[in-house]
């Protein structure tokens, strides 16, 4: 028995050091290392044009599927020194990157004027650029339109209180009205702080992070807003139990008429329920607001401050084509995403329109990406303490004010 | 012993409907592997109508699980041949001579064996850095190295059941103390082995924790990174998820098809005091 | 009598010796320094590797619990007990601490109070048997991230979900909130773990039965005692051996657990399934809190020690007493 477990061990390891051991086709060129957050099944086509394109460098890319393992993987590479050429910069690394000095600064790059300024905004400071994202994502609300007109709803309404009007006559009618994940910070919330930050010239979290207001006294009337479909009944406690997957079955079967969701959704509804009429919306405003939508830039690609001047040329051509028309073609082709580069126009699921234009336009919101420090400790602790508030164990403010204790102490 | 034969039937009955209760998730994972995401949706229990092998096509035909499935043989047969051999040559030694300073080694290995792997993760991250064993496999043998502190806990408490006289007339033989172990000791602890292995087998084959975190590169990936490589960002595929969950545990239940008669037997006699 | 007994009694040329159980392997060698050396060389590896990973990992762990280590850029500035002062007054650490005792305790009670049944039952003849051992092991082959994320469908408190649409289909039950309602929460995770471990340990428990000779179960019964009084008086103080391994095994492995809830529940709702593990990766790998993330594996060292210790030296006790 010992003596078979050795011979297997044996051989595993001979197998594996001969997999190890081939020739090398790529010698002579500038090899540029990549850890790409978008998955390889999708990478390779644009891997592939660009090396037709660039024939004297080869990017050798790893993947990491996001978002969690992905920050991980990259921080314990670069907390090792064995960071990529060319990575990604999210939400969640952001100020952990730009803090360590670990990447280039990109402003003045030709192809960092082609993007939308929202998108250069998102992964710059202090009127430097970071990080190039070519595209984003939107989510507000999706809603069943036959579900809607059994109510008398040919469109989606624009104002909160309307909203809960509506929702209470489906609820009337036997038909759960609406249902939204909060395993993370729920998309009504992020677009009501987008559309008020919007009107005040994007500064509201500006003036929470220098102390000048709080927590307390921006964000508690619009959780004691978000509250209502939880106290009013409306909506059932149960959501903390529920991920987006789930939600998405609910919708697809019928059984709810409103969900908040994204453009990663349609594929699954279509494919799982071909005779679904559905369509996206803003989320309606609050309090005199405008209806707005939750997003964010994707993430920018960035290059290692650490590596050399040659691989940073040669990271600098890949960036490039990753902007250029045809890169960002194929990307959408790939993705799907809504790309915001100044020539090329993607093609949007009629569905999807309603959120389309706040992607163009960049009039989105996230409050972990507008957070300058702390983001994962503060998002994480938001997220836990609504789920306390939608069960009610605690009140708005107190959500609130945990989050001002959270940034207090960080 | 004799029973009513109704007894036995009635206990039949009542253990297979038990177990069959307990074993519901399986039904569940492995008849979903057959549908496609639409047919779970609708009804995630039913039988498909149609079966559908699309999901065991795709899963197949990725030359990425063949090698994270090579990864994680590689790593679980190091590991396991590696630690229980430090783990018996520890238990060897501590019964051959029981001074006082084995005593208190004894006592002092019993704290590496309470402390909980997440407490020493990030200073073994910088280490291994240090080493070039991150993002390695031999990094990750390395890491389950841990695990032989477990296996001599088991293995002490096992030869202490020995009878004594075997190893007493094979040094009047003039055996070494290397020959002893290598050739009386090590046959006559098999049973024990094959326990401690099969466990710790189970355990680096299905861990989680250590290859999220030391491993990063694709090709290297194990198993289980492999599995939970198909949950994307926002939209699971399940169907596809759990076939290649399945597909990852089928030499898992193999190996334990086969080791289950020694785990009993072994187990048997370690429990034993005489 | 034990079969490995048996099976080294016959290879042995010293037959006979299996007679005398009691006589251990363990005792001091008379040998020269040479023995003495050549026999402490065989701890060598087992102290490296503790060494290694334990005592050095352990020693940089605490210093960097004094600092504000971030894990992205390497200079760490002292900062004293701050972190641990931290770690005091965060809700969130300390409701992490509350499941974790709970988990622990919780599943190692009702997996060692399930088991053992269980085992006395898988003991017995019946048609089926190797069957329904195999199925009872079924939990304890995949990994726990994988069941934990079936666990959740089949878990969902929708209508719609598996569980819940089995239960109103057959019994006319009302959606469950069970990963929605605090103690629902803690009570499946708990439930979902002891499901998984239930199986392995009673097969634990049955290989110690076997050793139990039948004609002990004879004499018991002609001096007219029941089912019951078998179970209490003779099945159960031969078994504390394998409770003392089984129970250390649970408890350890209970405090620990890590996969678990955070696939099923994330730590939700709130922090009602949070686990220690789970802020120490949390604070460590995503935040970048490398400092506090310490701290608090030092802490939990020194409570898992206590904790396993403590319930070790409980249940040898026991053993003491019936042995």
């Amino acid at each position: 028995m010992k003596k078979t477990v050795l011979k297997l061990g044996a051989a595993v390891l001979a197998a594996s050091l001969a997999l190890a051991g081939c020739a090398d086709p790529d010698s002579g060129k500038t090899k540029v290392t990549f850890l790409s957050w978008t998955g390889e099944e999708q990478m390779k086509p644009i891997l592939e044009a660009f090396h037709a394109a660039n024939e004297d460098i080869k990017i050798e890319a790893s993947y990491s599927p996001p978002v969690a393992e992905y920050i991980q993987t990259l921080q314990t590479r670069v907390l090792s020194g064995t960071a990529p050429d060319v990575f990604v910069i999210a939400a969640e690394n952001k100020t952990n990157l730009l803090d360590g000095g670990h990447v280039i600064d990109l402003s003045g790059e030709p192809y960092i004027s082609k993007v939308e300024s929202f998108n250069t905004e998102t992964y710059g400071r202090d009127g430097k650029a970071y990080g190039l994202s070519v595209s984003s994502w939107a989510a507000g609300y999706m809603y069943n339109e036959d579900l809607l007109k059994q109510v008398g709803y040919d469109t989606f309404p624009t104002t909160w209180d309307d909203f809960l009007v509506m929702s209470k006559k489906l609820q009337d009618a036997g038909i759960k009205p609406f249902l939204e994940s909060v395993d993370q910070m729920p998309t009504t919330l992020s677009a009501w702080i987008g559309a008020k930050t919007n009107t005040m010239d994007g500064k509201l979290d500006d003036k929470i992070f220098s102390g000048e207001t709080t927590f307390a006294a921006e964000w508690t009337p619009y959780l004691e807003q978000y509250n209502r479909i939880y106290t009013e009944g409306l909506v059932s406690k149960d959501v903390v139990g529920l991920d987006g997957d789930m939600i998405r079955d609910e919708f697809a079967n019928g059984r709810v008429a409103v969900m908040n969701a994204g453009p990663w959704v349609i594929n699954a509804l279509r494919e799982s329920s071909p005779d679904l009429k559905f369509k996206f919306a803003l989320v309606p405003g609050v309090d005199g607001g405008e209806p707005f939508a939750a997003g964010a830039a994707s993430p920018g690609y960035a290059i290692n401050s650490k590596s050399d001047e040659t691989k940073q040329a040669a990271a600098k051509k890949f960036l490039e084509f990753l902007a250029s028309k045809e890169g960002v073609q194929i990307f959408h082709e790939q993705t799907r995403d809504v790309t915001v580069t100044d020539d090329f126009e993607p093609e949007v699921d009629p569905a999807f329109e309603p959120l389309a234009s706040s992607i163009r336009n960049g009039q989105l919101y996230l409050p972990m990406i507008a957070w300058q420090r702390s983001e994962d400790i503060l998002n994480v602790e938001a997220v836990a303490q609504i789920q306390r508030m939608i069960q009610g164990e605690i009140t708005p403010a107190e959500v609130a004010k945990a989050m001002d204790t959270k940034l207090a102490g960080s | 012993m004799t029973k009513a034969p109704w007894r036995r039937i009635t206990l039949s009955i009542a253990m297979i409907l038990l177990a069959l209760f307990i074993a519901i998730p399986l039904y569940y994972i492995v008849v979903n592997t057959f549908k496609t995401q639409g047919d779970m949706v609708s009804s995630p229990l039913g039988i498909p109508t149609k079966p559908f092998l699309g999901n065991y096509a795709e899963v197949l035909t990725d030359p990425r699980i063949y090698k994270s499935f090579l990864n994680t043989l590689y790593v679980t047969v190091m590991s396991v041949v590696l630690q229980l051999m430090v783990g018996a040559m520890a238990a060897y030694a501590m019964l051959m001579r029981t001074s006082r300073t084995n005593k208190i080694i004894a006592n002092v290995l019993l704290i590496g064996f309470i402390v909980p792997g997440q407490s020493t993760l990030i200073p073994l991250y910088r280490t291994l850095v240090g080493f070039n064993l991150v993002d390695s496999l031999n990094g990750l043998i390395v890491m389950y190295m841990g695990g032989s502190i477990f296996c001599y806990f088991l293995i002490q408490g096992y030869m202490k059941t020995l009878p004594f006289e075997i190893v007493e007339a094979a040094r009047i033989d003039g055996a070494s103390t290397g020959q002893i172990f290598l050739q009386i000791v090590l046959p006559l602890i098999k049973p024990i082995l094959i326990t401690v292995g099969v466990f710790q087998t189970m355990w680096v084959w299905n861990d989680f924790l250590l290859p999220t975190v030391f491993i990063s590169s694709p090709s290297k990936r194990t198993v289980v990174l492999q599995v939970y490589n198909a949950v994307s960002e926002f939209t699971t595929n399940w169907p596809m998820f759990m076939t290649v969950s399945v597909v990852a545990l089928i030499p898992m239940v193999v190996f334990f098809i086969f080791a289950q008669r020694h785990i009993v037997n072994g187990l048997l006699a370690g429990g034993v005091k005489g | 009598m034990a079969l490995l007994t048996m099976d080294a009694a016959k290879k042995s040329a010293t037959s006979g010796t299996s007679n005398k159980p009691r006589r251990g392997l363990a005792r001091s060698t008379s040998g020269g320094w040479k023995q003495v050396a050549g026999n402490q060389a065989f701890l060598i590896p087992a102290i490296v590797v503790f060494i290694f990973l334990f005592v050095i990992p352990l020693c940089q762990t605490f210093y960097w619990s004094l600092t504000d280590f971030t894990g992205y850029s390497t200079d760490a500035n002292f900062i004293g007990l701050s972190n641990y002062k931290i770690i005091m007054t965060d809700p969130s650490m300390l409701a992490g601490l509350g499941f974790t005792l709970l988990f622990g305790v919780g599943t190692t009670l009702l997996v060692t109070l399930l088991a053992i049944p269980l085992a006395v039952q898988l003991n017995k003849v019946f048609f089926g048997r190797n069957l329904v051992r195999s199925l009872w092991f079924f939990p304890a082959i995949p990994s726990m991230a994988i069941l934990g994320l079936v666990w959740r469908y089949i878990l969902s408190p929708l209508e719609s979900g598996v569980l819940n649409s089995t239960l109103h289909d057959l019994f006319g039950i009302n959606a469950l909130p069970w990963l929605s309602d605090n103690t629902l929460a803690r009570l499946s995770v708990i439930m979902v773990g002891v499901w998984g471990a239930t199986g392995w340990h009673a097969v634990l428990y049955t290989a110690y039965l076997q050793s139990i000779p039948g004609d002990i179960y004879e004499v018991a019964r002609v001096d007219g005692a029941n089912a019951r009084q078998q179970f209490f008086g003779l099945t159960l103080p031969l078994l504390t051996p394998a409770i003392v391994v089984s129970t250390f095994l649970l408890m350890t492995g209970g405090l620990k657990v890590f996969d678990l809830p955070y696939t099923l529940t994330n730590g939700g709702p709130g922090f009602a399934t949070y686990t220690l593990t789970q802020s120490i990766v949390v604070s460590g790998v995503s935040q970048g809190r490398y400092g506090l993330a310490s701290a608090l594996a030092v802490l939990f060292t020194i409570a898992v020690a206590l904790l396993a210790f403590g319930q070790l030296a409980l249940t040898k006790m026991i053993e003491r007493k019936f042995v």
